[in-house]
């Protein structure tokens, strides 16, 4: 990852959500950004440029943006029409972004676009986002990483978001995938938890 | 057999897709793969192929497909008739806030001017004082009056449309509880397809989400009607009667919604029955 200072950027074409730019780089902001907010607050997972990643509740592209810079291809999967039409004007001006219009629980209507990716990130506000993920990693090569932006106010309003927080870490981990990194994404974002899970062998 | 975007793919022979983007946009609309045996795809078999000639021309030619695709699944999701009833009725709504809101004002701004003014025992309409401050003041406080006033010719031009055009996507719907109502249930529901599948225990409490959660969280008294309430059948109908009202009234229009969304014309069958009994609702007496 590349910090300016303590200040996240990514190298690219800038102007595409009126980000600020620092040294002929894209600002890419904790606040905006939950994976900047990850970055922030953990670890996360270093992108390289050959990374092929499949993003799914893309939006309006703007996270997508900065992943681009950073890595080889995005599969960048989103459901809804209005935010499509700001993903696909951020996509023809790059090279490296296929978006996608599916809903990301039915994988199956995408599977003959995706190839296999070394990074599934997810961030879509439906109930069962574990459930989602899990369906996804089908996509996921062996050793690959998993990241899942938590949002525990779509899983159940009435829930405790820290008991929503260990009933989906422990789904993930039933389901074979090693949690490697859980951290809540505050003071950036609020009852939002970051999970990074790797894809075992067999 | 593995179907992918660029051909089909059975053991090591592999059948390239042949066409212009459009044709693809079809290809990759129609197939879909299973999930159980599921072959994930390798980009290098479309070359292979004879599909793509590297790794940047694949990229590529799978993006332009993509958008294609996108930009088809989007003219086609608001080409629905519905797409537009929806736009319409909610800056209906927000014409109504910016009016209320600027009347309100304008009311505190006009009373500065005359100190002795009070709207007690006065029955005064809203649109009335609107129309005294226009008459009466000079400068910007007038002409923010004529604003109001003409916001409001505006409002009323795009009720009536909002009730055509509902009468028109909603028939069975709108035969119910007005075309007006009907319209407001479609955009809180967010299309008539999102509305087809609500169930009608839903529909009676759409609008109500404060009171509902406050049921669910603090076992008050749950909403016996949300948006349903702005139809004289159910606001006319006797206090202890209105619950029972409102229910009837959402397990029909939990009906007309599926046949509006299918069948897109008004059922008579249907309608004449579900009006008797939604009527005789309000007549009986909660034993």
């Amino acid at each position: 990852m590349i910090w300016i200072g303590d200040v996240l950027v990514s190298q690219g074409e800038g102007g595409v959500y009126k980000e600020r730019m620092l040294g002929g780089a894209r600002v890419w902001d904790a606040y905006r950004s939950k994976l900047s907010a990850l970055y922030h607050v953990g670890t996360g997972v270093e992108l390289t440029p050959g990374m092929r990643v499949l993003y799914l509740g893309a939006a309006n592209g703007t996270t997508v943006s900065h992943v681009a810079d950073y890595v080889e291809v995005v599969y960048a999967v989103e459901f809804a029409p209005r935010p499509m039409q700001d993903l696909l004007e951020v996509a023809r001006r790059r090279k490296n972004i296929v978006p996608i219009m599916a809903d990301a629980a039915r994988p199956e209507y995408y599977a003959p676009l995706v190839e296999t990716v070394d990074l599934l990130y997810q961030d879509v506000a439906q109930p069962d986002q574990a459930a989602i993920a899990l369906r996804n990693c089908a996509f996921l090569k062996t050793g690959g990483y998993l990241i899942l932006m938590l949002k525990t106010r779509s899983v159940d309003v009435r829930k405790e978001p820290a008991e929503v927080f260990q009933d989906t870490l422990d789904s993930l981990t039933a389901a074979g995938l090693i949690v490697q990194e859980s951290v809540w994404l505050a003071p950036y974002h609020h009852d939002h938890a970051a999970i990074v899970c790797t894809k075992p062998s067999g | 057999m593995q179907s992918y975007w660029f051909g089909d793919v059975d053991n090591e022979r592999c059948s390239p897709f042949d066409g212009d983007v459009n044709s693809y946009v079809d290809r990759i609309r129609s197939i879909s793969a299973s999930m159980d045996a599921f072959i994930p795809l390798d980009w290098k078999q479309s070359v292979l192929c004879g599909a793509c000639r590297d790794r940047a021309d694949y990229i590529a030619r799978l993006q332009a497909v993509c958008i294609a695709a996108a930009e088809r699944s989007i003219r086609e999701q608001y080409s629905g008739k519905d797409a537009e009833l929806l736009q319409m009725v909610r800056t209906l709504d927000e014409v109504d806030t910016v009016i209320n809101l600027l009347s309100e004002r304008l009311a505190d701004w006009y009373i500065t001017r005359h100190p002795m003014f009070s709207r007690k025992y006065r029955r005064t309409p809203a649109h009335v004082l609107v129309k005294t401050v226009r008459e009466k003041s000079k400068g910007a406080l007038g002409r923010v009056a004529g604003e109001i006033e003409h916001l409001s010719d505006t409002r009323t031009a795009l009720a009536k449309e909002v009730t055509a055009r509902a009468n028109d996507v909603m028939p069975n719907t709108s035969a119910l509880i007005g075309g007006l109502v009907a319209a407001r249930l479609l955009s809180h529901a967010g299309g008539l397809l999102e509305l087809s599948r609500l169930p009608a225990s839903a529909i009676q409490v759409i609008g109500a989400r404060t009171a509902l959660f406050a049921h669910v969280k603090t076992k008050s008294p749950p909403p016996k009607h949300g948006i349903i309430f702005q139809h004289r059948r159910v606001h006319n109908a006797p206090k202890e009667v209105r619950g029972k009202v409102a229910r009837v009234l959402a397990g029909k229009l939990a009906i007309a919604a599926r046949l509006d969304y299918f069948r897109g014309v008004a059922v008579p069958e249907f309608l004449n029955p579900a009006q008797e009994r939604i009527d005789a609702a309000g007549k009986e007496r909660e034993s």
